[in-house]
């Protein structure tokens, strides 16, 4: 009698094992890269877009090495552009006049490469201010200053073309809208500067004494 | 309706009996209704903070309710184990020994569900697991397997001994067959509790402290040391203060048990230490906590390292034939081990393995004077539920509560 | 918000025809598109109705105790009489992954009104679906945080954490160079100028994995992975176990110990039911990819809050997205990644 007890009671604890065994069998995917591969959608039967989030900027378009997507359009970011409202001459014309007087633009201090590389000319006209210049003297639009950056980072204009250096504005969604260069970095002084976290907290502090 | 009729009797005739007796066993009820008070009223300090009253954080987020409760599972699973020998074996010996053993399950069961209730953000919302009504995680959620099996097995422990009891009421013998299956089922269920709560722990990838394949066994082992230590200690107890006759082989047999777990413990412990202290590996580092420190933080070393000289001292005597036929020196030994394991299954396991966080970062963890006195409340009515069982078992058992018919 | 508010204190919970609608991750199940019963559903309209039966049996023990006088009673108020009302509502709803979109308005419904009378202030709280064809991810570019924490602090004012514990979704861990990343050598609570000559700067959130462990251990399935990779709390059906917070192996859980506190003129508005909205004592929360934005093609607040450029989310099953871009042209890693999580949180270097 005993032996058949213990049979029976170890058949109900089978049983019951293996009825409760996972039935569910959402992962097909052994992991996440395989999912995202098998469940990708061709760009234009996506739906959503994040155009409400980026109605009120100005925009221009960048089309470049198969790339397409928008930057924000920068000369109506500019106060005093054009400049030729006032560099109605060009640049040698503009001597100062007395010794110690100030300078137009003092306040812009140049720290981006060496000085052996590197001054106002290398990238503002000197006889066009309206436009800046590459290397090679062509000229290219304040609109499109990435052009400029890109003859030395090339490699992050790379990413940036990609995605993966720089910011996307407004929404995830498409239409992609990113910050160029200058959005970010200031020309003049492109590193980003050291400065205390916005918050400390002091809940971790006590928690861990 | 004749059961029903007799139930309806014990009940009565049991309360008779709980709310008579000496005057030491009133005092004893008063203390214990004394703190289970003190712990409502912390509780209900709990209810309007929230769990913010308790020691825990989001850093420690398990603490002594937890803990508490694994020991307990641990302690209702191994006072059944006493069941097998008793009624199969036909070890006359063990009968008296297994209704105690019973009767301390039913508590142990009731403290458990008790702290996790406690230990719960909105026990007002707790219907939410309630099969059917609510959304029951089954079988994905450990925590449902060990709703269900914790239920199951109060179930079937307050079952078995009350139609025991019902049966010699009446002055009937009762009938082997009806509760033999059940006295297996509940068996096999014992062990079923205590490695489904150890599964709780153990299937946690993000915790390497208890993410180990030795926990459940040694949940067992250490269970049938610390479970059969309470007994001994409560049959001595009950031998001093009633009339209820539990001959010294019955403690014996029982001390052999607990020896053997004690010994299969040490052994798992030494396993446990050498893996994490030969190579230590990244996953080390909550054991390096718990025994050594880290950083500066020690708050567990006196318990751990109290629990492990308890525990080896007292395996040590158990194993010497003629330091365990002593009872006096058994009782004591039986309280030291009860300690080490409550220390060491308790916040000993639950403790470290949030320490330190999965970032690395150490918070330490202690018990608030609401959450210690809740702990305490809890305990004092495991013990107040498990004096009413045993003092209205034990009279039916004596012959002193008999069915009466009345016409 | 119109004549049905009367039906807050009736008790009747009327079976709505069910719509096709379930947020949950589960692709294959009801979720598939088609109107086709399965047993999912079958079993959640039957606890619907026994839910409705319970409520209704607690209500007569409830009234008999004078414990809803309040709802019942005629000498207080309308409002009084709406809220607790609304409260009754509230307490014997279902859980929202089971719910159906109707079930899901009221509620919202509910719990915006349910505000108003509270505060006298309106909010704007939604319950959209995860969009087809979307799954979220997100990149993390440890080159280029600086550590400046403006990510936290959009993160809580985005969020409405707890202003009096310091609640906190996401910790920035301030590395030193050359020890790799050693986490238990990290600060994550650094105060001086950053970034901290010698060190790197790496960010964690919940990760929202894609076999998340969480959810496996939840009891009451309060959490679980949407269509769209979210992983979610329904904070008002979870009970406050702390299971999922033990099995989280990226501290990307937190717990309301007690109630959360913000303040009324910094409560972001616009919530979502299974995101900002304010919760209450004894619940988890955790990061959801600000639902309340992702989902209508916004960027997170902590994305947005960047000023390095360190973060980007996008839809992991569209090619010509950024983060698709970086997961095939960058060094990609993702952290502790034997345990079979599968996150959806990508490091890179530049």
């Amino acid at each position: 009698m005993i032996q058949k007890i213990v049979v029976k009671t170890l058949i109900i604890v089978i049983g019951l094992f293996v009825i409760s065994c996972k039935h569910s069998h959402e992962n097909n995917y052994h992991t996440v890269t395989d999912k995202i591969e098998a469940k990708t959608v061709s760009p234009e039967n996506l739906t959503i877009t994040s155009k409400t989030f980026n109605e009120n900027i100005k925009t221009v378009k960048f089309a470049e090495d198969g790339y397409e997507f928008l930057i924000p359009e920068r000369k109506s970011q500019i106060t005093s552009y054009n400049c030729t409202e006032c560099h109605t001459q060009p640049i040698e014309k503009l001597k100062q006049n007395q010794v110690g007087e100030k300078a137009a633009h003092w306040n812009i201090k140049l720290a981006h490469a060496g000085v052996e590389i590197m001054n106002c000319a290398t990238c503002h006209s000197n006889g066009n201010m309206d436009n800046l210049h590459s290397l090679t003297n062509s000229e290219i639009d304040f609109n499109y200053s990435y052009k400029l950056c890109s003859q030395c980072h090339q490699k992050e204009f790379k990413d940036w073309k990609g995605g993966a250096h720089g910011k996307q504005l407004g929404g995830w969604a498409p239409p992609r809208l990113s910050n160029t260069c200058v959005n970010c970095h200031n020309p003049h002084k492109p590193a980003f500067e050291k400065r205390w976290p916005v918050r400390f907290n002091t809940q971790k502090v006590k928690e861990r004494q | 309706m004749k059961t029903l009729k007799v139930f309806g009797n014990l009940i009565k005739d049991g309360f008779l009996e709980v709310t008579h007796g000496s005057k030491a066993y009133h005092v004893w009820m008063a203390v214990l209704s004394f703190i289970m008070l003190v712990g409502m009223y912390s509780y209900s300090i709990q209810l309007e903070e929230g769990l913010s009253a308790t020691g825990m954080t989001d850093r420690v987020s398990w603490g002594l309710y937890i803990s508490n409760f694994t020991f307990l599972v641990g302690v209702a699973a191994a006072a059944v184990m006493l069941v097998l020998p008793a009624y199969v074996l036909k070890n006359i010996d063990f009968k008296q020994a297994v209704l105690i053993g019973e009767g301390l399950a039913v508590a142990a069961l009731c403290m458990c569900l008790v702290f996790v209730i406690a230990d719960m953000g909105g026990p007002a919302r707790l219907w939410h697991m309630i099969p059917v009504i609510g959304v029951f995680n089954f079988p994905n959620s450990m925590l449902t397997w060990d709703v269900l099996v914790l239920n199951g097995y109060l179930f079937i422990n307050i079952t078995i001994p009350m139609y025991i009891l019902i049966m010699r009421y009446q002055g009937k013998t009762p009938n082997p067959k009806i509760y033999i299956p059940g006295v297996f089922l509940s068996v096999f269920w014992a062990v079923g509790i205590h490695m489904v709560t150890a599964f709780l722990y153990q299937g946690l990838q993000a915790r390497p402290f208890w993410n180990n394949a030795l926990l459940g066994p040694r949940f067992l082992a250490s269970a049938f040391a610390a479970g059969p230590a309470l007994i001994i200690i409560v049959l001595a107890i009950i031998r001093k203060f009633t009339a209820f006759k539990i001959p010294d082989t019955t403690i014996k047999k029982i001390s052999m048990i607990v020896t053997v777990a004690a010994q299969i413990n040490l052994i798992m412990l030494v396993s446990e230490l050498f893996k994490e202290f030969y190579a230590p590996t990244h996953h080390s580092i909550s054991a390096v906590y718990l025994f050594f420190g880290l950083e500066g933080k020690t708050a567990l070393l006196p318990w751990i390292w109290t629990s492990i000289s308890l525990n080896v001292v007292a395996t040590i005597v158990l194993t010497f034939h003629k330091l365990r036929s002593n009872l006096n020196i058994l009782y004591v030994v039986c309280g030291m081990l009860f300690i080490a394991i409550w220390i060491e299954k308790g916040f000993g396991l639950i403790v470290p393995g949030f320490i330190p966080g999965p970032w690395g970062k150490i918070a330490e963890y202690t018990p608030t004077l609401v959450e210690i006195s809740v702990t305490l409340g809890i305990w004092a009515m495991g013990a107040f539920i498990f004096t009413i069982l045993a003092k209205t078992g034990i009279a039916v058992e004596l012959g002193q509560l008999v069915y009466k018919k009345k016409n | 918000m119109n004549n049905d508010n009367k039906k807050w204190y009736s008790l009747n919970l009327k079976k709505s025809p069910k719509v096709d609608s379930c947020g949950c991750g589960n692709d294959s199940g009801s979720c598939s598109g088609e109107k086709t019963k399965d047993g999912y559903d079958q079993v959640m309209n039957v606890s619907m109705g026994r839910r409705a039966a319970f409520k209704k049996i607690t209500a007569g023990f409830l009234i008999g105790a004078g414990a809803v006088s309040s709802s019942c009673s005629v000498v207080s108020g309308d409002e009084n009489k709406e809220k607790s009302g609304i409260e009754w509502e509230e307490y014997f709803k279902g859980n929202y992954k089971l719910m159906t979109d109707k079930e899901k308005e009221e509620t919202v419904n509910r719990l915006t009104r349910s505000y108003e009378l509270r505060t006298g202030e309106k909010i704007n709280m939604t319950s959209k679906d995860a969009e087809k064809d979307v799954l979220f991810g997100y990149a993390f570019n440890i080159s280029k945080c600086q550590g400046y924490m403006d990510c936290v602090n959009a993160c809580v004012e985005e969020n409405n954490q707890d202003r009096a514990t310091e609640m906190q979704y996401i910790r920035i861990h301030e590395m030193e160079d050359g020890k790799g990343f050693n986490f238990e050598e990290s600060d994550d609570n650094y105060y001086h100028e950053v970034p901290a000559e010698g060190h790197f700067y790496m960010g964690t959130q919940c990760f929202h994995c894609d076999n998340p462990p969480c959810v496996e251990v939840c009891p009451v399935q309060a959490t679980w992975k949407e269509k769209d990779g979210i992983v979610v709390i329904d904070y008002d059906w979870c009970v406050g176990c702390r299971y999922c917070m033990a099995a989280c192996p990226y501290d990307g859980r937190r717990f309301n110990w007690k109630t959360p506190e913000v303040p009324e003129q910094e409560v972001n508005k616009k919530q979502h039911y299974l995101g900002n909205r304010l919760r209450k004592k004894g619940v988890m929360e955790k990061c959801t990819f600000c639902i309340q934005r992702s989902r209508e093609g916004q960027n997170p607040a902590c994305v947005e809050a960047c000023p390095t450029g360190a973060r980007t989310f996008g839809n992991l099953l569209d090619p010509k997205s950024n983060i698709r871009w970086i997961l095939e042209n960058k060094k990609v890693f993702r952290l502790k990644e034997d345990l079979g999580t599968e996150p959806k949180f990508w490091y890179y270097m530049d």
